[in-house]
């Protein structure tokens, strides 16, 4: 499984004590906005473009969760949550669905090209997805958010999350 | 459930990306706003602006009458006020009145309203606003700031017409309440200093507080403000009983009513700040609007009125933080 969205211990007992270390914070949540795009959509600077107006957007209101920085995180993925969902709405009629741009790697020519054959193989089974149920697996997978942090942001149920991302998990690994 | 697979796609972020975002960021950091707290308060406070601001958002129904209701009163606490709009439907639908049209033909402005200007800033804003803007210190999740407006001051006056009056009340099949003779001819003249929004959206819904200072009304002297209150009460569908009691057991000069749809909302009073406000849960579907939560408060010679489509423990907490 993968991590969990809430912060660790040692950035969650600064907020409580003094003004978190915004630095941590960063660290921690940009991995997790970027692959939510990663998974959201097929086009990594699309997802490297979306994850910085995600940032933008939250960074200057980053002090009202000053005692909150669990709440910074999930505030944040809500934030691009409504990106991914702007930016579909926008190219929605005219995306290619063939646009997906080599998938960065790092590791011996060998791994990278298994990770990469994967990545793609993986991506054109989500890009077949209904749209809420990519949008799940990418909170789930791409962000690592828990099923408790995926009703919040959607409005769903927790079970309800639970329910559907076993279901669409289940249906992949199948085609897999 | 064998799911390792679905984490082929985690990549960390390419240095280079995150190292230019990051510096991006801390570029975008500026110095904080600085807020002066007001420096006196009008000796006329009323929240009508902005109650009727925020019920716009929340109560459409109603905000006719209740815009036409409030700006008599004044305000320095708020208490809530159930009615029951099927009731109010009902005794309007039984007439041909048109409350708009007939306030309309009493209202004379003298400073007409502006639309309401956008700000890109807080600061800019409050110099619109000629008072300092205040802001939550936390927001619910997901809504970040995404306008700031502000409209500008206006005047208007309205004349009383106890003849106009005597005749709705009686369309309306209300013949037990005497329309007070000293309001005829009189003038009420009402000033409304600049009314600033700020508002938080998440990309679907809004979330917004209204600020204002007080607006000035100079009543005419000899006016039983409680008189004029109870008919407004029997205006919203109250029985005669209970409009009486509330007129008599109400300070006026400190106190904005707000009527309240029994039906689709509750409410309860609300520690704010270290001040009393009026918080109101709206529990669901009203005439096309979402359910919600409104908090209406002043502070520091300030009013406000926080609402939005949140839990009232949301919203209430949305309204300790501001600052």
């Amino acid at each position: 499984m993968t991590p969990e969205t809430d912060l660790p211990a040692e950035i969650l007992s600064q907020s409580a004590a003094a003004a978190p270390d915004w630095d941590a914070v960063y660290a921690e949540q940009l991995p997790k906005v970027y692959n939510f795009f990663r998974y959201r959509l097929r086009d990594d600077s699309v997802a490297e473009d979306l994850t910085a107006t995600t940032f933008e957007k939250a960074w200057r209101s980053r002090e009202s969760y000053r005692r909150d920085v669990a709440g910074f995180a999930t505030w944040l993925l809500a934030i691009a949550r409504n990106v991914a969902t702007d930016h579909l709405r926008g190219r929605r009629v005219h995306a290619p669905l063939e646009d997906a741009e080599a998938v960065r790697a790092s590791g011996t020519p060998e791994e990278d090209n298994a990770r990469e054959s994967d990545g793609e193989r993986l991506r054109a089974l989500l890009a077949q997805l209904p749209d809420r149920e990519r949008e799940l697996i990418s909170l789930k997978y791409g962000a690592g958010a828990t099923n408790r942090a995926i009703a919040k942001l959607t409005g769903l149920s927790e079970s309800n999350v639970g329910t559907i991302v076993h279901r669409v998990v289940e249906a992949l690994r199948r085609d897999w | 459930m064998n799911d390792q697979f679905l984490n082929g796609l985690r990549r960390e972020p390419a240095p280079a990306f995150a190292r230019q975002l990051k510096s991006r960021l801390h570029a975008l950091d500026g110095p904080a706003v600085t807020e002066a707290r007001s420096p006196m308060w009008r000796w006329l406070a009323t929240a009508a602006s902005v109650a009727a601001l925020a019920l716009a958002f929340t109560f459409p129904a109603v905000r006719t009458a209740a815009e036409a209701f409030l700006d008599y009163f004044r305000v320095v606490n708020f208490a809530g006020v159930a009615f029951d709009p099927q009731r109010m439907a009902q005794l309007w639908s039984s007439s041909s009145v048109d409350l708009s049209t007939l306030i309309g033909q009493q209202v004379t402005p003298a400073a007409p309203p502006s639309p309401p200007v956008a700000y890109s800033t807080v600061d800019e804003a409050s110099a619109a606003a000629q008072m300092p803007l205040h802001a939550p210190s936390w927001m619910a999740p997901g809504f970040t700031l995404s306008s700031i407006e502000v409209r500008g001051e206006h005047e208007f006056s309205v004349q009383g017409n106890t003849e106009k009056l005597q005749s709705v009340l009686d369309a309306l099949g209300i013949t037990d309440v005497s329309v007070p003779t000293a309001l005829d001819g009189q003038t009420v003249s009402i000033q409304i200093p600049p009314v600033a929004r700020l508002v938080y959206g998440d990309g679907h819904d809004q979330i917004t507080l209204t600020q204002s200072r007080s607006p000035v009304i100079a009543l005419p002297a000899g006016v039983d403000v409680a008189s004029l209150a109870e008919i407004g009460l029997r205006l919203l569908g109250l029985d005669r009983a209970e409009a009486y009691r509330l007129a008599q057991s109400v300070d006026w000069r400190s106190t904005l009513l707000v009527p309240v749809p029994a039906t689709t909302a509750t409410f309860h009073q609300v520690e704010v700040q270290s001040g009393t406000g009026l918080e109101i849960e709206i529990g669901g579907a009203f005439n096309g609007a979402r359910g919600g939560s409104l908090v209406l408060w002043s502070n520091d010679n300030v009013v406000y009125a926080l609402g939005g489509p949140v839990r009232a423990t949301d919203a209430l907490q949305i309204a300790q933080s501001v600052q």
